[in-house]
């Protein structure tokens, strides 16, 4: 028993973990704007597409996981300064409405450049290395310590810099923050540009892993919101907990069921939090209702 | 309360029905007129929802492609009766949307959203990756449907007529429902929801109302959808729809109905005109959302008063 499960349980963190990169950004954009951003499928599909193209010029894998992160933030900040910038003041459909239309014209952009036919990135790390009675693929090892690494970072940045203290102030009280004399627009546009970096980290390493087509946003999309409203929407250290949690539900639950049945019942144990406790593990109470 | 018809939607309607008898209306733009309108009338009926009660339901696309599949199967099974289609299409939607607006309206705003969304995604996982419907194929190659025994709808200008028909029903019931006291319940609960139910009104059972209303009639212009395009897939089910559905309300203009019905032919005939001339059509349509969205918020059909949408104002409690 322990041999099956184990396997199982490590494919959990380690999809987790990356879960976990794109859920944060999402998570971070939700408590900031109020929007529910639908093209950040699409920011993480970009991230492999940028991957992509930077393994293509310079051969090396770990160019790209700088390049692409990169290349995608600066999308993102351009993105929010043209099109999220003008809706501050506005209703979050709005912003809903727009990020639904910038997914349309990222993916449809991705497949006229490089087509819609499925890729593949090879991994840059190969083998696999004995663990507790079995072997696992060297890649996902480096995966789930780099992306577990990633998110420490991410964690003593919120908690220990100036600057992340200020995105937090921004999540908890935009207008309080501006009063007090910060660059509320410029927090968001860079905020917005981390976010959108993230999800280009997870996308690019999860790569090696998954295939690489325009439509994979659109396949995790779902998935990244359902770690966020798990998590408690805004709840940064929330969607990390639930990213871990889907992932090894979900990877658990396979040796049961088949894919299929695995989606229905992620979905049927959403519908019953969001009736339960619709706030998630550590939202806010009484927020956006 | 008025008179749900006016003269101006009278005449609108008549140059409808007179519009094939125009030389230039060929096969293909009849086609063309079918889906605009099927697919402007289920933008009219998520409109009850969103503009008038204040409910954004992420998940139309299950309605419309439950009936969708209701009619298919019967269809498939050599069951030509529209009527047949109509009711079992009432019947499944309904049952559907009991179930889903029962623990969706218990919440609101964006939870709202998100639990039509993940109750839409379960059928649509179901219908994608079971057999029984056909899979990832659905239901293909469907036989035309008849109204009366004998008397089968299998020409553009009959399909034409089909809808145009459906639209006129659904804009009587939607018309019907916003000038009534029913309405008057559901804009107090858009404005207010505790001030509505500190009146006394049982705001859950209005809510369910209105969107068992609004997932009917979807259902029914999904029931029509295989007559004219000869399948049900479940691509129909997909969050994306409902994402096209909303866009569609949007685009008009909330809380008009004639708005969303302008908005979704305007969406489906711009999808069409763009993607005969190049292949990245999407691209256009995504900008034209964006431009919406930033520069005409209010719809080509505006609301004149602020928009309200309680629920979903961030910290709003």
């Amino acid at each position: 028993m322990v041999s099956v499960l184990l396997p199982q349980l490590l494919h959990g963190l380690v999809f987790g973990a990356a879960l976990g990169l794109l859920a944060l950004g999402l998570t971070v954009i939700f408590g900031l704007l109020g929007v529910m951003n639908f093209a950040h499928g699409e920011l993480y599909m970009f991230g492999a597409y940028a991957g992509i193209a930077a393994i293509g010029l310079t051969g090396s894998f770990w160019v790209a996981l700088i390049a692409a992160p990169l290349a995608v933030g600066v999308v993102g900040a351009l993105t929010e300064v043209a099109t999220l910038r003008p809706l501050y003041r506005r209703e979050p459909l709005y912003g809903l409405i727009l990020t639904f239309g910038l997914a349309l014209v990222f993916r449809e952009a991705v497949r006229q450049i490089w087509g819609g036919d499925m890729r593949r990135i090879l991994p840059p790390v190969e083998g696999s290395t004995p663990l507790l009675g079995m072997t696992y693929p060297n890649y996902r090892l480096f995966l789930l310590a780099f992306a577990s690494a990633l998110l420490l970072g991410i964690w003593l940045f919120f908690t220990r810099t100036r600057a992340g203290i200020i995105v937090r102030a921004a999540v908890q009280d935009a207008e309080m923050l501006d009063g007090l004399g910060v660059n509320v627009p410029r927090v968001f546009t860079l905020t917005f540009a981390g976010s959108a970096a993230l999800a280009a980290i997870a996308g690019l390493l999860l790569a090696p892993i998954f295939t690489v087509y325009p439509q994979m946003g659109v396949e995790m999309i779902l998935l990244a919101f359902i770690v966020v409203i798990l998590g408690g929407m805004g709840s940064m250290g929330g969607s990390v907990v639930a990213a871990f949690v889907i992932g090894i539900t979900q990877s658990l639950l396979t040796l049961w069921m088949n894919p299929q049945r695995v989606a229905i019942a992620i979905f049927g144990i959403m519908i019953v939090v969001l009736i339960v406790r619709p706030r998630g593990f550590f939202g806010r109470e009484g927020v956006l209702e | 309360m008025s008179n749900p018809l006016s003269l101006r939607a009278a005449l609108v309607f008549a140059a409808l029905a007179l519009l094939p008898l125009t030389p230039w209306m060929s096969k293909y733009y009849l086609l063309l007129a079918f889906d605009a309108l099927l697919f402007g009338a289920v933008a009219m009926s998520l409109d009850l929802l969103i503009g008038y009660t204040g409910l954004v339901s992420f998940g139309h696309a299950a309605f419309f492609g439950l009936g969708a599949y209701s009619a298919a199967v019967l269809l498939e099974r050599e069951v030509s009766s529209l009527w047949l289609s109509l009711g079992l299409a009432v019947v499944v939607v309904g049952l559907y949307a009991l179930l889903v607006s029962y623990f969706a309206t218990t919440r609101r705003g964006i939870y709202f959203a998100l639990l039509t969304l993940i109750f839409a995604e379960v059928v649509y996982t179901v219908f994608r990756y079971t057999q029984t419907f056909g899979g990832s194929d659905g239901i293909q190659g469907l036989p035309p449907p008849s109204i009366l025994p004998g008397v089968l709808v299998d020409t553009p200008v009959g399909n034409y007529y089909l809808v145009v028909s459906y639209l006129f029903f659904a804009y009587l019931v939607c018309r019907t429902v916003v000038s009534s006291h029913f309405g008057q319940v559901l804009a107090a609960i858009r404005e207010n929801e505790d001030r509505a139910r500190f009146l006394g009104y049982d705001v859950p059972r209005y809510k369910m109302g209105v969107c068992m209303i609004s997932a009917v009639l979807t259902g029914l212009a999904g029931a029509l959808y295989p007559g004219r395009a000869a399948y049900a897939t479940p691509d129909l089910l997909h969050w994306s729809i409902s994402g096209e559905f909303l866009i569609m309300v949007m685009i008009g203009g909330l809380g008009t109905l004639v708005g969303p019905i302008i908005g979704g032919a305007f969406l489906i005939v711009l999808q069409e005109k763009v993607s005969s001339y190049v292949q990245w059509y999407s691209i256009i349509v995504g900008l034209v959302l964006i431009v919406i969205v930033l520069f005409v918020p209010k719809g080509l059909l505006g609301f004149r008063g602020a928009l309200r949408l309680r629920g979903l104002r961030r910290g709003s409690t």
